[in-house]
């Protein structure tokens, strides 16, 4: 049984994780969620949707009412896999009485790490992420982004599987940013799976093979970006002219006009040539045509109800 | 290796602690001034000898053996400096341990890593003794080297105040300890830990009363309750009693009859009473108060265990 549960493709595999506080507050309703190993797999919400109570369930920091699955092939909360798993919380804090090297050391020892490991990884990693000279310092010297760099220092330490992150690019600045993109990028190249949570969107495009968008405690969307956006593109076209008489006919090729600017739901080509057609058969100016394909936050917002790129995209909903 | 860990994490933790060097400050007075000390039949020699205090109580003890005298500074020491002053600061320096460890954000991580919760509590548990060890390794050594090398007292026994100091220590800080997990709150692992002490030590003062008085002993209600709470509570006076047994020092009936000449009946009885107390059974004394410790921390741990982060 074992064996074959450590044979799935899934490095994370939650199935209806439920979690309900008290007062009947229902923070997560029945999560679904797939990583595949070896993939940066991004986790998105609004505030409060139970992103951090998920990612927390996941660790152990919260005991859920209900939890399928598994994490690394093993139940959640596996104490041996755990051994295996890096995690960075979101505002952390770490005792300012250690020093950097100390930090690492002790969240190692925790993790099981034996100690000549300990010693040969600590400098390589505080190197890794630029504090190779903050070492001996202690932590309340450090500044926020430096913390936060440590952190994810710590997150590594035990050469972790998977890597939990939770707002990894919290308080750095655009090169910081930068660099742990590239470093998420680097364990994806070593194998590793990474489970981000963030509220940065257009980091978890730049660096997600796949994404899941968490609503009121549901997923309401999952898959890849590609997946996700195929069906949330437009055609936007510009023009000059008065396309009033011909606002029926736009609207029977489910186009919509506001102003001088023309939207066409979808990529077919076909439709968008027709719509050009139709645009100079009038007598009117094309002045641009800009396909669009919808960013993250415009699914996002969709997902949380807001404006709908593509209303017939709801039907799709993960549940 | 997790274990050792946590010990060392405790101990970095009591370090950066202003109230350690406090305690360490106060520590060093307290020797100082002994060493400062030298006892001669009826005088005391101050600062080797810039000042001389003569005094009838002195006089008085002059028929004592001299390594009594240095005992009953070692019963002063071990009852006030350590019993009360030093056990209420390490109170106080590490009430914040547990709240700090469980902070948001804190927590995340240490239980993130592959280890259970009981084992980070003990492990912290014990860590937070390292503050109390250390303070007591430090002073108990340092006075049992004074009262050796500067008054010839040799007291090898006193030397079994260090474990009995922290076994002291920890009956209350179990208190402090569930406090902390339970409000996650410095202040209020203080207060309540601090308030429990009076409790157990006003409980253990009743039933020591009912021995120097033994006609309440009449009210059976009243002196069974105090048996009943006695047994159960940390006997926190007792150990300081055992540590003055087992370091071989003076009680008062040593010293009544050389000081009181009149009526000194109701001293004698209360002579009788701490001879009494002092002939307990560690055992009892000991393992009774373990056993409540053992259900402080096994609450503490159940809450512990149960609790979202």
């Amino acid at each position: 049984m074992v064996a074959l549960t450590e044979m799935t493709n899934w490095a994370v595999d939650l199935i209806d994780v439920r979690k309900t506080y008290a007062k009947n507050i229902q923070a997560l309703r029945g999560v679904n969620i797939q990583v595949g190993r070896g993939e940066i797999f991004g986790l998105l919400g609004p505030n409060g949707a139970g992103k951090t109570t998920l990612v927390k369930i996941m660790m152990t920091v919260v005991r859920p009412t209900r939890a399928l699955g598994t994490i690394m092939g093993r139940p959640i909360g596996h104490r041996g896999k755990l051994a295996k798993t890096g995690y960075l919380p979101e505002n952390h804090r770490f005792p300012g009485y250690l020093t950097g090297l100390q930090l690492l050391d002790y969240y190692a020892a925790l993790a099981k790490v034996p100690r000549a490991s300990r010693r040969a990884t600590a400098p390589k990693l505080l190197d890794q992420l630029g504090l190779s000279k903050w070492g001996d310092t202690r932590i309340d010297k450090y500044s926020k982004g430096m913390m936060q760099r440590l952190g994810i220092a710590q997150a590594l330490m035990n050469d972790p599987e998977l890597i939990v992150l939770d707002e990894p690019t919290d308080g750095l600045d655009p090169v910081g940013r930068r660099d742990v993109r590239q470093l998420l990028l680097e364990l994806r190249r070593a194998g590793k799976t990474v489970f981000l949570n963030s509220h940065l969107l257009s980091e978890l495009e730049m660096v997600c093979d796949r994404v899941a968008i968490l609503v009121e405690g549901l997923v309401a969307r999952q898959g890849t970006l590609s997946e996700l956006t195929e069906h949330t593109v437009e055609c936007r076209i510009t023009f000059s002219g008065d396309a009033q008489p011909i606002r029926g006919k736009l609207a029977a090729m489910n186009a919509t006009v506001d102003g001088d600017l023309v939207v066409l739901s979808g990529h077919d080509s076909a439709k968008v040539n027709a719509l050009i057609d139709l645009l100079r058969a009038q007598g009117l100016l094309i002045e641009s045509v800009v396909p669009h394909r919808f960013s993250l936050e415009d699914i996002l917002v969709e997902a949380m109800g807001g404006s709908t790129p593509n209303p017939h995209h709801r039907e799709k909903r993960v549940r | 290796m997790q274990f050792w860990a946590l010990i060392i994490d405790s101990f970095r933790e009591s370090i950066d602690r202003k109230i350690f060097w406090v305690m360490l400050i106060i520590e060093l007075i307290v020797g100082a001034a002994m060493f400062c000390l030298s006892f001669e039949p009826g005088k005391i020699d101050i600062l080797f000898g810039v000042w001389t205090v003569e005094t009838d109580y002195f006089t008085a003890l002059s028929g004592l053996r001299h390594d009594k005298i240095a005992t009953i500074a070692v019963s002063g020491v071990m009852d006030v400096v350590l019993g009360w002053i030093g056990v209420a600061l390490a109170i106080v320096a590490t009430a914040g341990f547990f709240p700090s460890l469980l902070e948001r954000g804190a927590i995340d991580v240490l239980l993130s890593k592959p280890i259970s919760r009981a084992r980070l509590f003990l492990g912290k548990y014990v860590g937070s003794m390292a503050f109390v060890l250390l303070h007591a390794v430090f002073f108990v050594v340092l006075t049992f080297l004074i009262m050796g090398v500067r008054w010839g007292s040799w007291l090898p026994g006193y030397l079994l105040s260090i474990p009995l100091l922290v076994l002291l220590f920890s009956y209350i800080y179990c208190i402090s300890a569930w406090a902390g997990v339970r409000f996650r709150s410095a202040t209020v692992a203080i207060n309540l830990s601090v308030g429990m002490w009076i409790i157990f030590a006003g409980i253990q003062g009743i039933g020591n009363l009912f021995e120097t008085f033994p006609e309440w002993k009449k009210n059976r209600l009243a002196y069974n309750a105090s048996i009943v709470a006695r047994w159960i509570v940390p006997k926190t006076q007792d150990i300081t009693y055992l540590a003055g047994k087992w370091s071989g020092a003076a009680v008062s009936t040593e010293l009544v009859p050389e000081i009181e000449e009149g009526d000194r009946s109701a001293m004698e009885r209360a002579g009788q009473a701490e001879l009494e107390r002092m002939s307990l059974n560690p055992v009892y004394t000991i393992g009774s108060s373990l056993v409540f410790e053992l259900v402080v921390i096994a609450f503490a741990i159940w809450r512990f265990s149960r609790n979202d982060y």
